[in-house]
Protein backbone atom coordinates (compact mmCIF):
# COMPACT_ATOMS: atom_id res chain seq x y z
CA UNK A 1 0.00 0.00 0.00
CA UNK A 2 1.64 3.18 -1.17
CA UNK A 3 1.16 6.54 0.47
CA UNK A 4 3.21 9.73 0.36
CA UNK A 5 3.20 12.90 2.44
CA UNK A 6 1.49 15.86 0.83
CA UNK A 7 1.59 19.41 2.13
CA UNK A 8 -1.83 20.80 2.95
CA UNK A 9 -2.94 24.26 3.92
CA UNK A 10 -6.17 25.29 5.62
CA UNK A 11 -8.61 26.88 3.13
CA UNK A 12 -10.11 30.17 4.24
CA UNK A 13 -11.57 31.45 0.96
CA UNK A 14 -14.54 29.26 0.12
CA UNK A 15 -16.93 29.29 -2.84
CA UNK A 16 -16.77 28.44 -6.53
CA UNK A 17 -14.99 31.65 -7.58
CA UNK A 18 -12.02 31.07 -5.27
CA UNK A 19 -12.00 27.34 -5.95
CA UNK A 20 -11.80 27.95 -9.72
CA UNK A 21 -8.84 30.30 -9.24
CA UNK A 22 -7.20 27.79 -6.93
CA UNK A 23 -7.50 24.98 -9.50
CA UNK A 24 -5.98 27.24 -12.16
CA UNK A 25 -2.93 27.75 -9.93
CA UNK A 26 -2.36 23.97 -9.65
CA UNK A 27 -4.07 23.40 -6.29
CA UNK A 28 -7.00 21.17 -5.41
CA UNK A 29 -9.69 21.73 -2.79
CA UNK A 30 -10.41 18.99 -0.27
CA UNK A 31 -12.36 18.55 2.93
CA UNK A 32 -11.51 16.65 6.10
CA UNK A 33 -14.29 15.27 8.32
CA UNK A 34 -15.03 12.48 10.78
CA UNK A 35 -14.44 11.48 14.42
CA UNK A 36 -17.11 13.94 15.58
CA UNK A 37 -14.93 16.96 14.87
CA UNK A 38 -15.73 19.98 12.73
CA UNK A 39 -15.20 19.64 8.96
CA UNK A 40 -12.02 21.38 7.81
CA UNK A 41 -11.65 22.70 4.24
CA UNK A 42 -8.06 22.40 2.99
CA UNK A 43 -5.96 22.90 -0.15
CA UNK A 44 -3.48 20.36 -1.52
CA UNK A 45 -1.18 20.20 -4.52
CA UNK A 46 -3.19 18.83 -7.47
CA UNK A 47 -0.27 17.07 -9.17
CA UNK A 48 0.78 15.20 -6.03
CA UNK A 49 -2.81 14.15 -5.34
CA UNK A 50 -3.23 12.88 -8.93
CA UNK A 51 -0.06 10.79 -8.62
CA UNK A 52 -1.37 9.28 -5.41
CA UNK A 53 -4.73 8.44 -6.97
CA UNK A 54 -3.00 6.86 -9.99
CA UNK A 55 -1.46 4.34 -7.58
CA UNK A 56 -4.96 3.31 -6.35
CA UNK A 57 -4.05 4.52 -2.89
CA UNK A 58 -6.78 4.59 -0.24
CA UNK A 59 -4.76 6.42 2.42
CA UNK A 60 -3.20 9.85 2.16
CA UNK A 61 -0.64 11.29 4.57
CA UNK A 62 -1.00 15.02 4.99
CA UNK A 63 1.27 17.51 6.67
CA UNK A 64 -1.24 20.01 8.03
CA UNK A 65 -0.30 22.80 10.45
CA UNK A 66 3.11 21.17 10.98
CA UNK A 67 1.59 17.83 11.98
CA UNK A 68 1.61 14.63 9.91
CA UNK A 69 -1.51 12.46 9.98
CA UNK A 70 -3.20 9.81 7.87
CA UNK A 71 -6.59 10.22 6.22
CA UNK A 72 -8.82 7.81 4.37
CA UNK A 73 -9.86 8.91 0.87
CA UNK A 74 -13.66 8.59 1.00
CA UNK A 75 -14.55 9.94 -2.42
CA UNK A 76 -13.02 11.67 -5.41
CA UNK A 77 -14.83 14.04 -7.75
CA UNK A 78 -13.66 14.22 -11.35
CA UNK A 79 -14.23 16.78 -14.11
CA UNK A 80 -16.79 16.20 -16.89
CA UNK A 81 -14.37 14.09 -18.95
CA UNK A 82 -13.37 12.02 -15.93
CA UNK A 83 -9.66 12.78 -16.36
CA UNK A 84 -8.70 15.26 -13.66
CA UNK A 85 -9.76 14.98 -10.02
CA UNK A 86 -11.31 18.24 -8.82
CA UNK A 87 -12.12 17.53 -5.17
CA UNK A 88 -11.23 15.03 -2.44
CA UNK A 89 -13.23 13.91 0.58
CA UNK A 90 -10.90 12.79 3.37
CA UNK A 91 -11.90 11.09 6.60
CA UNK A 92 -10.06 11.26 9.91
CA UNK A 93 -8.92 7.78 10.97
CA UNK A 94 -6.71 6.17 13.58
CA UNK A 95 -3.89 3.99 12.37
CA UNK A 96 -5.31 1.01 14.33
CA UNK A 97 -8.89 1.56 13.25
CA UNK A 98 -10.81 -0.93 11.13
CA UNK A 99 -12.26 0.83 8.10
CA UNK A 100 -14.76 -0.06 5.40
CA UNK A 101 -13.46 0.52 1.89
CA UNK A 102 -14.24 -0.50 -1.69
CA UNK A 103 -11.51 -2.65 -3.19
CA UNK A 104 -11.20 -3.40 -6.88
CA UNK A 105 -11.58 -6.99 -8.13
CA UNK A 106 -9.10 -8.08 -10.81
CA UNK A 107 -9.96 -11.16 -12.85
CA UNK A 108 -6.90 -13.16 -13.87
CA UNK A 109 -6.52 -15.76 -16.62
CA UNK A 110 -8.70 -16.86 -19.52
CA UNK A 111 -11.85 -18.81 -18.69
CA UNK A 112 -12.17 -22.38 -19.98
CA UNK A 113 -15.65 -21.53 -21.23
CA UNK A 114 -14.34 -18.97 -23.76
CA UNK A 115 -13.14 -21.89 -25.92
CA UNK A 116 -16.81 -22.92 -26.24
CA UNK A 117 -17.88 -19.40 -27.32
CA UNK A 118 -18.69 -18.36 -23.74
CA UNK A 119 -18.28 -14.69 -22.78
CA UNK A 120 -17.09 -13.69 -19.33
CA UNK A 121 -18.95 -10.69 -17.93
CA UNK A 122 -17.70 -9.01 -14.77
CA UNK A 123 -20.82 -7.91 -12.89
CA UNK A 124 -19.09 -6.65 -9.77
CA UNK A 125 -15.98 -4.54 -10.18
CA UNK A 126 -15.32 -3.84 -6.53
CA UNK A 127 -16.39 -5.19 -3.17
CA UNK A 128 -16.75 -3.51 0.18
CA UNK A 129 -14.34 -4.91 2.75
CA UNK A 130 -13.48 -4.20 6.36
CA UNK A 131 -9.85 -4.23 7.43
CA UNK A 132 -7.17 -2.33 9.32
CA UNK A 133 -6.16 0.98 7.79
CA UNK A 134 -2.63 -0.29 7.28
CA UNK A 135 -3.77 -3.49 5.57
CA UNK A 136 -6.05 -2.22 2.82
CA UNK A 137 -5.35 -4.42 -0.22
CA UNK A 138 -4.64 -2.61 -3.50
CA UNK A 139 -6.90 -5.08 -5.32
CA UNK A 140 -8.37 -8.55 -4.88
CA UNK A 141 -7.25 -10.96 -7.57
CA UNK A 142 -9.44 -13.85 -8.62
CA UNK A 143 -8.49 -16.56 -11.08
CA UNK A 144 -11.15 -17.45 -13.64
CA UNK A 145 -9.09 -20.08 -15.48
CA UNK A 146 -11.37 -22.92 -14.26
CA UNK A 147 -14.56 -21.10 -15.17
CA UNK A 148 -16.72 -23.10 -17.60
CA UNK A 149 -19.84 -22.05 -19.52
CA UNK A 150 -22.74 -21.30 -17.10
CA UNK A 151 -20.34 -21.06 -14.14
CA UNK A 152 -20.58 -18.17 -11.69
CA UNK A 153 -17.90 -16.58 -9.52
CA UNK A 154 -19.46 -15.41 -6.25
CA UNK A 155 -18.16 -13.04 -3.59
CA UNK A 156 -17.78 -15.96 -1.16
CA UNK A 157 -15.44 -17.69 -3.68
CA UNK A 158 -12.93 -14.83 -3.51
CA UNK A 159 -9.75 -15.43 -1.55
CA UNK A 160 -9.29 -12.42 0.70
CA UNK A 161 -5.99 -11.51 2.37
CA UNK A 162 -5.59 -12.19 6.10
CA UNK A 163 -7.47 -9.74 8.33
CA UNK A 164 -9.78 -8.63 5.53
CA UNK A 165 -13.49 -9.48 5.73
CA UNK A 166 -16.04 -8.93 2.99
CA UNK A 167 -19.09 -6.79 3.79
CA UNK A 168 -20.71 -7.34 0.39
CA UNK A 169 -23.12 -10.32 0.51
CA UNK A 170 -21.43 -13.64 -0.29
CA UNK A 171 -24.12 -14.68 -2.79
CA UNK A 172 -23.52 -11.74 -5.10
CA UNK A 173 -22.13 -12.64 -8.52
CA UNK A 174 -18.70 -11.25 -9.37
CA UNK A 175 -18.40 -12.74 -12.84
CA UNK A 176 -20.42 -15.07 -15.05
CA UNK A 177 -19.57 -17.06 -18.15
CA UNK A 178 -22.45 -17.41 -20.62
CA UNK A 179 -22.96 -18.10 -24.31
CA UNK A 180 -24.49 -14.90 -25.73
CA UNK A 181 -27.95 -15.31 -27.26
CA UNK A 182 -28.02 -14.71 -31.01
CA UNK A 183 -30.23 -11.80 -31.97
CA UNK A 184 -31.50 -12.06 -35.54
CA UNK A 185 -30.94 -8.83 -37.39
CA UNK A 186 -34.12 -7.50 -38.95
CA UNK A 187 -33.51 -6.13 -42.41
CA UNK A 188 -34.41 -2.50 -42.74
CA UNK A 189 -37.23 -1.61 -45.09
CA UNK A 190 -36.92 0.94 -47.83
CA UNK A 191 -36.55 4.57 -46.93
CA UNK A 192 -39.74 6.19 -45.80
CA UNK A 193 -41.19 2.87 -44.67
CA UNK A 194 -39.90 3.34 -41.13
CA UNK A 195 -42.69 2.96 -38.58
CA UNK A 196 -43.46 5.99 -36.47
CA UNK A 197 -43.81 5.69 -32.71
CA UNK A 198 -47.25 5.59 -31.16
CA UNK A 199 -48.41 8.97 -29.79
CA UNK A 200 -49.61 8.72 -26.18
CA UNK A 201 -53.20 9.90 -25.75
CA UNK A 202 -54.03 9.89 -29.46
CA UNK A 203 -56.19 7.05 -30.85
CA UNK A 204 -54.58 4.92 -33.57
CA UNK A 205 -55.66 5.58 -37.18
CA UNK A 206 -57.66 2.29 -37.42
CA UNK A 207 -59.50 2.98 -34.16
CA UNK A 208 -60.26 6.56 -35.20
CA UNK A 209 -61.78 5.41 -38.53
CA UNK A 210 -63.92 2.79 -36.69
CA UNK A 211 -65.29 5.50 -34.42
CA UNK A 212 -66.27 7.65 -37.42
CA UNK A 213 -68.46 4.83 -38.77
CA UNK B 1 -33.25 -1.48 -37.41
CA UNK B 2 -32.44 2.02 -36.30
CA UNK B 3 -33.38 2.93 -32.75
CA UNK B 4 -36.43 5.07 -32.00
CA UNK B 5 -38.88 5.39 -29.11
CA UNK B 6 -41.87 3.01 -29.02
CA UNK B 7 -44.28 5.64 -27.70
CA UNK B 8 -43.97 9.42 -27.57
CA UNK B 9 -46.09 12.12 -26.04
CA UNK B 10 -45.49 14.51 -28.96
CA UNK B 11 -44.33 13.60 -32.49
CA UNK B 12 -42.37 16.79 -33.07
CA UNK B 13 -40.04 18.63 -30.73
CA UNK B 14 -38.42 22.05 -30.67
CA UNK B 15 -34.73 22.23 -31.50
CA UNK B 16 -33.58 22.94 -27.93
CA UNK B 17 -30.12 23.95 -26.75
CA UNK B 18 -26.93 21.98 -27.16
CA UNK B 19 -25.64 21.71 -23.60
CA UNK B 20 -21.84 21.73 -23.35
CA UNK B 21 -20.63 19.32 -20.68
CA UNK B 22 -21.95 15.99 -19.37
CA UNK B 23 -22.51 15.71 -15.65
CA UNK B 24 -23.86 12.17 -15.80
CA UNK B 25 -23.48 9.21 -18.13
CA UNK B 26 -19.80 10.12 -18.41
CA UNK B 27 -18.20 7.08 -16.74
CA UNK B 28 -17.63 3.49 -17.89
CA UNK B 29 -20.43 1.69 -16.03
CA UNK B 30 -21.24 -1.61 -17.76
CA UNK B 31 -18.21 -2.82 -19.73
CA UNK B 32 -14.47 -2.50 -19.19
CA UNK B 33 -13.69 -0.01 -21.95
CA UNK B 34 -15.67 2.78 -23.52
CA UNK B 35 -15.76 5.50 -26.12
CA UNK B 36 -16.38 9.04 -24.94
CA UNK B 37 -17.47 11.93 -27.14
CA UNK B 38 -15.43 15.14 -26.78
CA UNK B 39 -17.87 17.55 -28.43
CA UNK B 40 -21.54 18.27 -27.84
CA UNK B 41 -24.26 17.81 -30.46
CA UNK B 42 -26.69 15.34 -31.99
CA UNK B 43 -25.97 11.70 -32.95
CA UNK B 44 -28.59 10.23 -35.29
CA UNK B 45 -30.14 6.79 -34.89
CA UNK B 46 -28.47 5.74 -38.17
CA UNK B 47 -25.04 6.72 -36.87
CA UNK B 48 -25.67 4.82 -33.63
CA UNK B 49 -26.72 1.74 -35.62
CA UNK B 50 -23.71 2.07 -37.96
CA UNK B 51 -21.42 2.13 -34.94
CA UNK B 52 -23.06 -0.93 -33.42
CA UNK B 53 -22.78 -2.90 -36.68
CA UNK B 54 -19.12 -1.89 -37.14
CA UNK B 55 -18.24 -3.10 -33.63
CA UNK B 56 -20.24 -6.36 -33.67
CA UNK B 57 -18.87 -7.33 -37.10
CA UNK B 58 -15.33 -6.75 -35.86
CA UNK B 59 -15.83 -8.59 -32.57
CA UNK B 60 -17.38 -11.67 -34.25
CA UNK B 61 -19.50 -12.71 -31.25
CA UNK B 62 -16.69 -12.05 -28.76
CA UNK B 63 -17.49 -9.85 -25.76
CA UNK B 64 -20.51 -7.61 -25.36
CA UNK B 65 -21.26 -4.15 -26.76
CA UNK B 66 -23.33 -1.73 -24.69
CA UNK B 67 -24.96 1.32 -26.31
CA UNK B 68 -25.18 4.09 -23.72
CA UNK B 69 -27.21 6.64 -25.72
CA UNK B 70 -30.75 6.54 -27.15
CA UNK B 71 -32.33 8.79 -29.80
CA UNK B 72 -35.28 10.34 -27.95
CA UNK B 73 -35.55 13.49 -30.07
CA UNK B 74 -37.33 13.69 -33.43
CA UNK B 75 -35.97 15.94 -36.15
CA UNK B 76 -38.36 17.26 -38.78
CA UNK B 77 -37.68 18.51 -42.27
CA UNK B 78 -39.71 19.96 -45.11
CA UNK B 79 -39.82 18.19 -48.49
CA UNK B 80 -37.73 19.61 -51.35
CA UNK B 81 -39.21 22.34 -53.57
CA UNK B 82 -41.85 23.25 -51.01
CA UNK B 83 -42.80 26.82 -50.24
CA UNK B 84 -42.17 28.09 -46.74
CA UNK B 85 -45.02 28.10 -44.24
CA UNK B 86 -47.86 25.57 -43.95
CA UNK B 87 -46.58 24.41 -40.58
CA UNK B 88 -43.68 22.35 -39.30
CA UNK B 89 -42.32 19.52 -41.46
CA UNK B 90 -42.70 15.81 -40.80
CA UNK B 91 -40.32 13.82 -38.55
CA UNK B 92 -37.42 12.52 -40.66
CA UNK B 93 -34.88 11.29 -38.15
CA UNK B 94 -34.35 10.51 -34.50
CA UNK B 95 -31.32 11.84 -32.64
CA UNK B 96 -29.63 11.49 -29.27
CA UNK B 97 -28.43 14.73 -27.68
CA UNK B 98 -24.88 14.19 -26.45
CA UNK B 99 -22.71 16.43 -24.33
CA UNK B 100 -18.91 16.52 -24.20
CA UNK B 101 -17.93 13.60 -21.97
CA UNK B 102 -20.96 11.38 -22.69
CA UNK B 103 -20.07 7.70 -22.92
CA UNK B 104 -21.40 6.45 -26.28
CA UNK B 105 -20.55 2.75 -26.29
CA UNK B 106 -18.94 0.30 -23.90
CA UNK B 107 -17.32 -3.07 -24.50
CA UNK B 108 -16.80 -5.85 -21.98
CA UNK B 109 -15.38 -9.36 -22.01
CA UNK B 110 -12.52 -8.74 -24.45
CA UNK B 111 -8.82 -7.82 -24.24
CA UNK B 112 -7.84 -4.16 -24.33
CA UNK B 113 -6.24 -4.30 -27.79
CA UNK B 114 -9.39 -5.89 -29.27
CA UNK B 115 -11.61 -3.33 -27.55
CA UNK B 116 -9.41 -0.49 -28.84
CA UNK B 117 -9.75 -1.71 -32.42
CA UNK B 118 -13.52 -2.21 -32.14
CA UNK B 119 -14.04 1.22 -30.59
CA UNK B 120 -11.83 2.85 -33.22
CA UNK B 121 -14.23 1.47 -35.85
CA UNK B 122 -17.16 2.98 -33.96
CA UNK B 123 -15.29 6.27 -33.67
CA UNK B 124 -15.02 6.43 -37.47
CA UNK B 125 -18.83 6.29 -37.73
CA UNK B 126 -19.41 9.08 -35.21
CA UNK B 127 -19.95 12.71 -36.24
CA UNK B 128 -17.75 14.09 -33.43
CA UNK B 129 -14.27 13.54 -31.99
CA UNK B 130 -14.20 10.61 -29.59
CA UNK B 131 -11.63 9.02 -27.31
CA UNK B 132 -11.00 5.61 -25.78
CA UNK B 133 -11.39 5.29 -22.00
CA UNK B 134 -10.93 2.52 -19.45
CA UNK B 135 -13.01 1.78 -16.39
CA UNK B 136 -11.92 3.78 -13.34
CA UNK B 137 -11.94 2.29 -9.86
CA UNK B 138 -14.41 4.06 -7.59
CA UNK B 139 -13.26 4.74 -4.00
Amino acid sequence: MESGTINAEPRTQLGSKHTRRMRKSGKMPAIIYGHGEKPEPITIDAHEAENLLDHHSHVIELSLNGKNSNFLIKSVQYDYLGTNPIHLDLMRVDINERVQVNVEIELRGTAKGTEEEGVVSQLLNSIEVECLLTKIPESIRASIADMDVNDDLLVKDLILPEGVTAITEGDEQVAICRIPSVVEEVEEGEEGEEAMPEVIGKPKEDEASDDDK
Amino acid sequence: MALMPKRVKFRKSQRGKIRPRATRGNTVSYGDFGIQVLEAGWVTARQIEAGRIAATHFLQRQGKVYIRIFPHKSITSKPLETRMGKGKGEPEAWVACVRAGTMLYEIGGVEENVARQALARISAKMPYRCRFVKRRHEM
